[in-house]
């Protein structure tokens, strides 16, 4: 029973020492750690709503570039099938130019061939008439006998006669 | 048979309040106590412990030492505060905590062998039983006033000598707190200390008889390290009822009209 009856001094040193616990602890761990806490759980919650932010933001942006993105892709489509409407017409076009220009030229190495032809024919006949002539003249000229000569005068004379009938 | 008493002789008297050199303590005067000495040494270790870790608690953890002093205080602030008087019993977070933590110092200290623990005498415990006894009911004063706050011990709409029965009842168990608060914690420390004394006073002597007893004394020797992990458990879980009785009675003399 001794041990149940509290002894003054130790009364004394445990109610001193709770009261300077309670002094400096009060001052100098709880508020801070509790201060910290707070902090920490405010700084956390701000965080996850910042980040929950910055989802969405992310997502709309996303979308509108899901969105920008379909819309140059159709673009883009529109304009390779413009280019395309061009090459075709261009090509044709080219094509039946250049189909027009080779008939053009090709009339015209015709017309210049026939020409040519002509020239030549012409030439040729010239050439012959004069060799002929020639030929005519030397075999006149060498074996033209008097009889002969009477004889083609003669002739002439009934074919100049004969023309005249006419 | 005679060594055993002389043991629990000699166990009994140095669990008793002596001074720190071993004499009777003086019926006046001051003297420094044996528990006294543990309790001071608990006092220096809590303090450094707070202090030194209060400022290693930072916004982004870094330290283990910082993990540990903030679970112990978000421990006081949620499960011994928060869940007894909500929000509002966040003012007394100092004091729940200053005797939660100085509780468990002091209990955890003494059982490191060849100390005491500063819980382990009734001149602690009543202390701090008395300071948890004022300060509940000047809390409750201050909320109340100290006729609002007498009113409460009066149980409403009962027949009147009832109710001064009843009221009555109210005041004597109101005074028997302290009591039982500091005995709780006295006789579960000084228990303790006594049954793990004993324990070894059996290690001791079979140790130290012949034969088969040198080896049966593993026996006693297992039971002492199960009773170190017992009164371990009890260390904190007498910190932890003396706590939350304090965060009850603060709670139940705000509640009161």
């Amino acid at each position: 029973m001794e041990a149940l009856i509290p002894k003054v001094p130790e009364v004394i040193v445990s109610l001193i020492s709770f009261l300077i616990l309670l002094v400096v602890l009060g001052k100098f761990a709880f508020p801070p750690v509790t201060k910290m806490l707070d902090e920490r759980a405010d700084k956390i919650r701000e965080s996850l709503e910042k980040a929950e932010d910055t989802r969405v933001e992310a997502e709309r942006l996303l979308e509108e570039y899901r969105v920008q993105m379909a819309e140059a892709r159709g673009e883009a489509a529109k304009v390779i099938e413009q280019g395309r409407t061009i090459a075709e017409s261009m090509k044709s076009e080219i094509v039946a130019k250049a189909k027009e220009e080779a008939e053009a030229e090709k009339v015209k190495a015709i017309e210049a061939i026939k020409s040519e032809r002509a020239a030549a024919m012409a030439e040729l006949q010239k050439q012959v008439a004069d060799l002929s002539v020639d030929v005519a003249g030397k075999i006149i000229g060498t074996s033209l006998k008097k009889e002969d000569h009477a004889a083609l005068i003669e002739r002439y004379v009934a074919e100049v006669g004969s023309l005249n009938e006419n | 048979m005679d060594k055993i008493g002389e043991g629990v002789e000699h166990l009994l008297h140095e669990l008793s309040v002596l001074s720190i050199n071993g004499h009777e303590v003086p019926s006046s005067g001051f003297v420094l106590t044996n528990y006294g000495f543990f309790l001071i040494i608990a006092s220096l270790v809590t303090l450094t412990f707070f202090v030194l870790g209060a400022r290693r608690v930072k916004l982004r953890p870094d330290s283990r030492y910082g993990s540990l002093v903030e679970a112990g205080v978000e421990f006081v602030r949620d499960n011994l505060i928060g869940d007894i008087m909500g929000k509002a019993g966040q003012k007394y977070l100092t004091f729940v905590g200053t005797v939660f933590f100085f509780v468990l110092f002091n209990n955890l200290i003494g059982l490191i062998p060849g100390s005491k623990p500063g819980t382990g005498t009734m001149g602690t415990t009543v202390t701090w039983a008395l300071v948890v006894f004022v300060t509940y009911h000047a809390i409750g004063i201050k909320k109340h006033g100290f006729f609002g706050y007498l009113k409460h011990y009066w149980p409403k709409g009962v027949w009147a000598p009832l109710a001064a029965f009843v009221a009555l009842l109210e005041v004597i168990s109101d005074f028997i707190r302290p009591l039982t608060l500091s005995v709780r914690l006295f006789a579960n420390m000084y228990a303790g200390h006594i049954m793990l004394g004993i324990f070894s006073i059996f290690a001791a002597l079979m140790f130290e008889a012949s034969g088969v007893m040198k080896v049966v004394a593993i026996l006693p020797i297992a039971l002492q390290v199960a009773l170190y992990a017992l009164e371990l458990f009890v260390a904190v879980i007498q910190a932890y009822i003396f706590a939350v009785l304090t965060a009850v009675y603060i709670n139940g003399a705000l509640g009161s009209h």
